[in-house]
């Protein structure tokens, strides 16, 4: 049975495909999965897979001729089989595509299909869309660039960034800037509301603002396209600790005796708030941002806890947690957590962060790496306390709950030796943890 | 839908509605019989009525001593409401067409502007003139001017374009009761449309502006016939989820702008229709106050103005009707900004 | 009344000329001389100050018509009646009774000066006195006078606006408004045509198609006479006889004076338009000679007298410059002051 191997899309947005060279050749024996020729989308070279076992036949188009994703491009045969017709093809070649012209009013539109489409289901008017096309003519890229705001670059030469009035009052007012932030609004106009894009809550959309949009993209799509900026601009080194945790978690069960059901628990995430508060006021550099070459030394330790949820990781903030008391961090904490998990945190409960901790310590982790949420310069990755045998005074084997912690630092901030400084004064406030605390 | 407009309903005056034109003619009345320095001039306002009928009756019930007819004189016109104002009486004059008022130039813009402050503000100049002003009645590029942007630009003028007919009698006396010269701008589209007014006479602030609808979605600053086209466009708007708040400043110069400011602030974009030609009109003037206030750093789009096409008023019907704003157009551009076309 | 032929030049007869005399007496008509002197010194002090730069701006000087200014001020009551003037206008302020240190003052843009230093030369108004203001536009002030003569109908008085203007004046279209609703209207208007036959550098001979402007005054059936606007009770016999008229509620009247000015239409006037043979023969009339003859002839005025009277205006503007020159200056912060009434 002849299967057709058919141009795939690689990117969303993608419309067609330019064939490089074929990498095998009519009637040579194939496997799944082997590449049959190469590919080029205006953006990266990719590869068409074999989509199942047999002999390449039927090849259609020669290299070099541009073809539009999801066109039959060759057949997989079995032994002796014919090449089958296809019926109902598109225009193709190297020729473009027929443009379509839509008459509104005087001004003709020339737009492709998908773009019309898209259009139509968005209720936009395509006289009001740029094209980019040829001859200025609409496609589908243009429409969704329309509808998210994406033409051309966010940043305009000279690096000043597309931004409106009010973004940047935004923005001035919390202290943030606008890398990563994508804009929605028209050529890649970053809007107020695009700050508060981390932000969960249910009228993102009000009807009357973006009637247009048919989608979000996702706070996972976001999410991650700043981890792949983090990783990609912030040289990482990590180090890390384990840490002896039996007094800290002594203290912890002491102080939850203390309180009664309604005033909640005292978390591990909790205690580690208070302890890193108290290293980062002894290693302020840790606490800094840093922005544009300048390290910002920032004046209050407002540390955040990286949430998991079903659409992504959320970060939200425990402010000036150096001046708060246990209890109260603890409480915050609970109802951070809470709010975050049905979806009522808001933008202020987010921002501002100075430092993040990632308490994997729930699940089966014993280590891992986080990555740093810029512009803070430093986060810590904590995994679980699990029972390990340490040598005690005589060297004998003792098991005591072992937590390790793992530091990121920005390289271009923080030296070795001041991560190492840091972790240290931590270990030292978490394995002598007290009463005192409270 | 207008008479939803006059939130300022006294309680003991009974409901009744009145022509914007009957407005005024109420409101001139009311203040001659009350004030014998009150007095009218202008072409045809005697036995004819008013070439839109607005002082028709007056004659007959205040004489020709006090309702004056007058030759083609339209720079007279307008002195002798100057002359007269100096010396102790409170004339309303009246131009015939709005586009005549330029035959009355100097005597407005160099004499009954300045007069005040060139005598170092020894002198006052009460005086009111009214005239009815835009285009839509087929009359063509010499009697379909809206040219309230040339007055404006006049210090010692206040310009006044009241949208409805409660604001047409209470910013007339108001105006006749101010002690500056007044030019009083009475689209000729409006003298028919019918609204609330109190029978007992009552002012308008002048240089207050009022919000005649409230919203959260877009500002639109309207003047004159296009308060009314606004409120239609915004009707309509609801229905997709979009809410228009709509504001009347009523007085254009001197102009109250912080209702605009802390409208814009609230709803970040804004748009300003009028019907005067947008190169150099009163549009330009609320964009560059709302660009300088703190408005700006509120905005999310550029502020938009929906004006008069660049041309003379044509004579053919339908292109009259597209030289100027229309409620489809107050709709669309609203849609536009709001899906971030712009 | 002699006339060579109608609308020509009247001249008193010896007659009158004594009945007038007696009629005003020795003590009026030494003030009056007193304030020709007055005029004339102050003129001469303005032109010097602008030389040394003192004042600033224009001058228009009214060296050599100071005959038509008092014959004209006198005749009506300063103060009670109304004044409207041209930019020549110092002497009609002072011939009205205005005061040469306001007057000094405002010149020199002082706090003190008639108008606070906001009006300048060509805008000195004394309010108070009922003068309505010299004016920068040429007929500027006439249709203004339709509206004083209207507002003195209807407050029923007996006052008269007496209403001087240039021969340039009396080719603009205004003048045309104004002459011919004064006419129909029966105002208690006296036109004032202070012909010094040159409007800037434009003779009557190139301007008109007329001999005497007051043949204009047939067009709208206006009462009109020429007289020699340097004989002072020329003057103020015709205007005498206007005000009556007006008073009597017989409408206006046309008064032409034909003078002449001696110094250039303003400073910067290079007198390319005539010459100095004209100009020589013209200070051979000198108003102020001719009356003082007279008065000397008539045994009302001594030679001694003369000279007290001559050193007392001297010192008058002596005392006028050291006032306005010792007064302050606006303040700065009160700049936006007097564009409105409250």
């Amino acid at each position: 049975m002849a299967r057709e191997v058919i141009m795939p899309r690689f990117g969303m947005t993608q419309e067609e495909a330019t064939i490089v060279r074929w990498i095998v050749q009519d009637g040579q024996q194939v496997e799944y999965g082997d590449p049959l020729c190469e590919v080029t989308t205006d953006k990266v070279n990719m590869e068409v897979e074999a989509p199942a076992d047999g002999i390449l036949g039927g090849i259609r188009f020669e290299e070099g001729v541009t073809v539009l994703v999801t066109e039959v491009i060759a057949f997989i045969l079995e032994e002796g089989e014919a090449v089958p017709e296809v019926v109902n093809t598109q225009p193709r070649g190297s020729e473009k595509k027929i443009p379509l012209e839509i008459t509104r009013g005087e001004k003709p539109v020339k737009a492709t299909p998908v773009a019309t489409r898209m259009a139509e289901q968005a209720h936009l008017d395509l006289s009001t869309i740029p094209g980019t096309g040829n001859g200025g003519k609409i496609t589908r890229q243009d429409v969704e660039d329309f509808i998210t705001g994406q033409m051309g670059e966010v940043k305009v030469v000279g690096g000043k960034v597309r931004a409106s009035p009010a973004a940047r009052r935004i923005a001035r007012e919390r202290g943030v800037g606008f890398d990563k932030v994508r804009g929605s609004g028209p050529r890649g106009r970053i809007q107020g509301w695009d700050l508060n894009e981390m932000r969960k809550t249910k009228d993102t959309l009000s009807p009357g603002r973006q009637s247009a949009v048919i989608q979000l993209q996702g706070i996972r799509r976001t999410i991650a396209e700043r981890m792949q900026g983090s990783w990609q601009n912030i040289p990482h080194i990590t180090f890390s600790l384990d840490i002896d945790m039996s007094r800290a978690i002594a203290m912890r069960q002491l102080l939850n005796a203390r309180l009664d059901e309604s005033e909640g628990t005292i978390s591990i995430s909790a205690v580690l708030i208070k302890a890193c508060a108290a290293a980062l006021g002894q290693h302020p550099l840790l606490n800094s941002y840093f922005r544009d070459g300048e390290i910002l030394m920032h004046p209050d330790v407002n540390i955040g806890l990286a949430v998991a949820l079903e659409e992504g990781l959320i970060v939200p903030v425990i402010h000036h947690a150096d001046r708060k008391g246990l209890f109260q961090i603890a409480e915050e904490v609970g109802d951070l957590s809470r709010r975050a998990r049905t979806g009522d945190l808001q933008p202020g409960d987010v921002v501002d962060g100075t430092f993040t901790i990632s308490n994997l310590g729930m699940y089966a982790v014993d280590q891992f790496t986080a990555i740093i949420n810029p512009p803070q310069v430093a986060i810590l990755a904590v995994g679980r306390i699990a029972d390990r045998f340490m040598p005690d005074e005589t060297n004998r084997p003792e098991l005591r709950p072992m937590m390790t912690i793992t530091l990121s630092v920005d390289h271009r901030v923080v030296d070795g030796v001041a991560a190492a400084r840091f972790l240290s004064t931590l270990q030292g406030i978490l394995e002598t943890a007290g009463a005192q605390w409270g | 839908m207008l008479t939803d407009m006059n939130l300022e309903v006294n309680q003991h005056s009974v409901v009744r509605e009145l022509t914007y034109a009957e407005a005024l003619r109420e409101a001139l009345r009311q203040a001659m019989q009350k004030d014998a320095s009150v007095f009218l001039i202008g072409e045809d306002i005697g036995i004819y009525g008013g070439a839109f009928g607005v002082t028709a009756g007056l004659v007959e019930e205040f004489g020709s001593e006090r309702v004056i007819d007058t030759p083609i004189s339209e720079a007279a016109i307008a002195g002798a409401c100057a002359g007269a104002a100096l010396t102790g009486m409170r004339p309303v004059g009246e131009i015939q067409f709005m586009d005549f008022v330029t035959l009355s130039m100097e005597q407005l813009a160099l004499q009954a502007a300045k007069v005040r402050f060139m005598f170092g503000g020894k002198a006052s100049v009460p005086m009111v003139l009214r005239m009815p002003s835009g285009s839509g009645t087929g009359a063509a590029a010499q009697h379909s001017e809206s040219l309230e942007n040339l007055l404006v630009h006049i210090p010692g003028l206040k310009v006044v374009m009241p949208s409805n007919p409660y604001d047409a009698k209470g910013l007339l006396l108001a105006s006749i009761y101010d002690n500056n010269p007044v030019i009083f701008v009475e689209h000729k589209l409006l003298y028919k449309i019918r609204g609330h007014v109190p029978e007992e006479m009552y002012q308008v602030p002048l240089s207050e502006t009022k919000v005649v609808r409230e919203g959260k979605d877009v500002t639109i600053v309207a003047t004159s016939i296009m308060v009314a086209r606004a409120l239609e466009a915004a009707e309509k708007l609801q229905e997709e989820g979009i809410e228009v708040e709509i504001i009347d400043p009523r007085t254009l110069n001197p102009l109250d702008e912080d209702p605009i400011i802390k409208s814009v602030v609230k709803t970040g974009r804004a748009i300003v229709v009028h019907e005067a030609v947008r190169t150099g009109g009163y549009g330009g003037e609320i964009v560059a106050r709302i660009a300088s206030s703190e408005a700006f750093d509120y905005l999310e789009a550029p502020v938009r103005r929906l004006a008069g096409l660049d041309i003379p008023i044509p004579y053919n019907r339908e292109l009259e009707r597209k030289a100027v704003p229309q409620v489809e157009d107050i709709i669309e551009e609203v849609r536009g900004l709001i899906r971030g076309a712009y | 009344m002699e006339q060579d032929k109608p609308t020509a030049i009247q001249r008193l007869t010896k007659k009158r000329e004594k009945e007038l005399l007696e009629m005003i007496g020795k003590q009026q008509i030494h003030l009056t001389l007193e304030r020709m002197y007055l005029i004339r010194a102050f003129e001469e002090k303005a032109e010097e100050l602008y030389g040394l730069g003192k004042t600033h701006g224009t001058m228009h000087l009214s060296i050599g018509q100071e005959g038509t200014a008092l014959g004209a001020c006198t005749a009506v009551k300063s103060g009670y009646d109304y004044l409207l003037n041209h930019h020549r206008g110092h002497g009609h302020c002072l011939a009205w009774g205005g005061g040469v240190k306001e007057m000094m003052a405002e010149f020199m843009g002082k706090e003190t000066g008639y108008c606070r230093g906001r009006g300048g030369s060509m805008h000195i108004a004394d309010v108070e006195r009922n003068n309505l203001g010299a004016n920068g536009i040429v007929g500027g002030g006439l249709p203004m006078s339709v509206g004083v003569g209207l507002s003195i109908q209807m407050r029923g008085t007996d006052q008269v606006c007496l209403a001087i203007f240039g021969d340039g004046a009396a080719n603009t279209g205004p003048f045309h408004e104004t002459l011919n609703m004064a006419s129909i209207w029966n105002l208690p208007v006296i036109f004032l045509c202070e012909n010094n036959q040159y409007a800037m550098s434009m003779s009557l001979g190139r301007a008109f198609n007329i001999d005497y402007i007051s043949q204009r005054g047939c067009a709208y059936n206006i009462p009109a006479v020429t007289v020699d606007g340097n004989d002072f009770l020329a003057v103020y016999d015709a205007v005498m006889n206007a005000t009556e008229r007006a008073r009597s509620g017989e409408g206006p009247t046309l008064v032409e004076c034909i003078t002449y000015r001696w110094r250039g239409h303003s400073r910067s006037d290079r007198q390319l338009y005539r010459t100095r043979d004209e100009i020589k023969e013209w200070r051979e009339k000198d108003p102020i000679t001719r009356l003082a003859g007279k008065l000397v002839k008539a045994k009302m005025l001594t030679e001694d007298e003369q000279v007290a009277i001559k050193e007392k205006t001297r010192q008058s503007i002596e005392d006028a410059l050291v006032y306005a020159e010792d007064s302050p200056a606006p303040d700065v912060s009160t700049v936006m002051e007097g564009v409105y009434a409250d």
